[in-house]
């Protein structure tokens, strides 16, 4: 234990960092946004009666959940151009990737969310003349998002996490700018403390806000 | 485009040999990580205050930082501040045993806290130390509620344990990245091993729910 730790060369090289956190920004608000976003559609689809939309929506949900999400980058990498002929950049890979798994995720999360609540809310919207849609969306949504808000946090916790898989593929966020100092400067242990720093820093009071909104809601309902 | 998996299933033993050495990260993993889960839960909910302090840190920071950056913390830098010969074998273990001990702490946690107060004072009762009413009285009860809770963590432990590819331990995702480029065939080599994670993954997620359902009958589970 008798390395002299030296920050020197992480402050000097804070730009090459700075670069590496908007990458990562970006790719996490992308994936945050499709993910959660589109997992909404795709959980509503799968509480839906209609088989046409059902079975796909779980087919989808079951091939993302079950396949791990550094695969599914990779494979959206390598294997998606040759398929397609579309080219994908790194940007992409990662966003496909991690968005596609964050939906089934979240898809998992509104459906439970929507199935928490009372078949009887349903019939009171079925009794007042609204059809299936006019009551999802204005009965039964605005109460099970409320209800799933702390997870669908959790499932944003996850994300960001889950955004510095994108250096694998070479895109410039964080971490992958962290590997570049460390390589340059020889100080792998400064820099990648660095990150996790960071990460830490920006994730812990999210964390801890996520436990207070769970005592709360717990409290209102 | 023309798909040709020739190339792959003459080579298929490779991928055997990489999701053997997968099931042995993840085995091992559970094997440090749930008694360390124990661990830090314990001290976690002990009435010591900078014990639990301590723990409930270690805790939150292993949760809060990416597993990807502990990795590479372990491979490439904890070498150079205790001077130890690392191996992507040890690192991998290393860190998530580590990682997923802070997992399993919490749902240790939730689970202790999950059981009814008289159980303590009944343990007190009848002159058991703390000690002995855990090991004997309210982990018996609470572990069986955790086990939904601890099949998906050892589940998302195996999708997480495909990061060791990237410092080149041979697990499943390293020898599909080495058979693509060796073969030029990258769509059947990724597709097939993504159908590999999927069928083990899938049995294994299938299981966890049918254990579920049947704790659920029986009113124990902490999983929701």
């Amino acid at each position: 234990m008798n390395h002299a730790w030296d920050f020197a060369a992480i402050l000097a090289n804070w730009q090459v960092l700075w670069v590496g956190l908007q990458g990562t920004l970006t790719v996490f608000a992308a994936t945050v946004t499709l993910g959660l976003g589109g997992g909404l559609l795709v959980g509503v689809c799968r509480y839906a009666k209609m088989p046409l939309l059902r079975l796909p929506s779980m087919a989808f949900v079951e091939v993302f959940r079950n396949t791990p999400v550094l695969v599914q980058i990779i494979w959206f990498y390598y294997a998606f151009p040759i398929l397609t002929g579309v080219e994908v950049n790194p940007f992409l890979a990662a966003t496909l990737g991690i968005s596609l798994n964050t939906m089934a995720f979240s898809a998992e999360i509104y459906r439970a969310g929507i199935q928490s609540i009372e078949p009887g809310q349903w019939e009171a919207g079925k009794a007042l003349g609204m059809a299936y849609q006019q009551t999802l969306r204005r009965i039964i949504l605005p109460v099970a998002l409320k209800r799933v808000l702390p997870a669908l946090t959790n499932r944003g916790i996850e994300v960001f996490k889950m955004s510095t898989l994108a250096s694998v593929v070479a895109y410039i966020e964080t971490l992958n700018q962290a590997k570049l100092i460390a390589d340059l400067n020889f100080n792998p242990i400064e820099s990648y403390t660095t990150v996790a720093l960071i990460f830490f820093v920006v994730l812990y009071p999210v964390v801890q806000g996520t436990y207070i909104l769970e005592r709360m809601l717990r409290k209102s309902e | 485009m023309e798909w040709n998996f020739w190339a792959v299933l003459s080579d298929f033993d490779l991928l055997l040999l990489g999701l053997v050495n997968t099931l042995k990260v993840t085995a091992l993993a559970l094997t440090f990580g749930v008694p360390l889960g124990l661990c830090l839960a314990v001290l976690r909910l002990s009435t010591l205050r900078p014990a639990s302090a301590v723990a409930a840190f270690i805790i939150e920071f292993f949760r809060t930082t990416p597993p990807l950056v502990q990795l590479f913390w372990f491979f490439f830098a904890l070498p150079i501040l205790i001077d130890v010969r690392m191996t992507p074998f040890i690192a991998s273990i290393v860190t998530f045993s580590i990682q997923s001990s802070a997992f399993f702490a919490e749902i240790f946690r939730g689970g202790i806290q999950s059981i009814d107060k008289g159980q303590w004072e009944g343990g007190k009762a009848m002159g058991m130390t703390y000690a002995q009413s855990m090991r004997r009285i309210i982990l018996p009860q609470a572990v069986r509620r955790m086990i939904p809770a601890f099949m998906e963590r050892a589940i998302e432990l195996l999708k997480t344990t495909t990061l060791v590819s990237t410092v080149a331990y041979t697990d499943l995702m390293f020898q599909a990245n080495d058979l693509a480029q060796k073969t030029f065939r990258p769509l059947e080599v990724y597709t097939v091993v993504a159908l590999m994670y999927f069928v083990l993954i899938f049995v294994l997620s299938q299981l966890s729910i049918r254990v579920e359902h049947r704790l659920a009958k029986s009113g124990d589970s902490t999983l929701r």
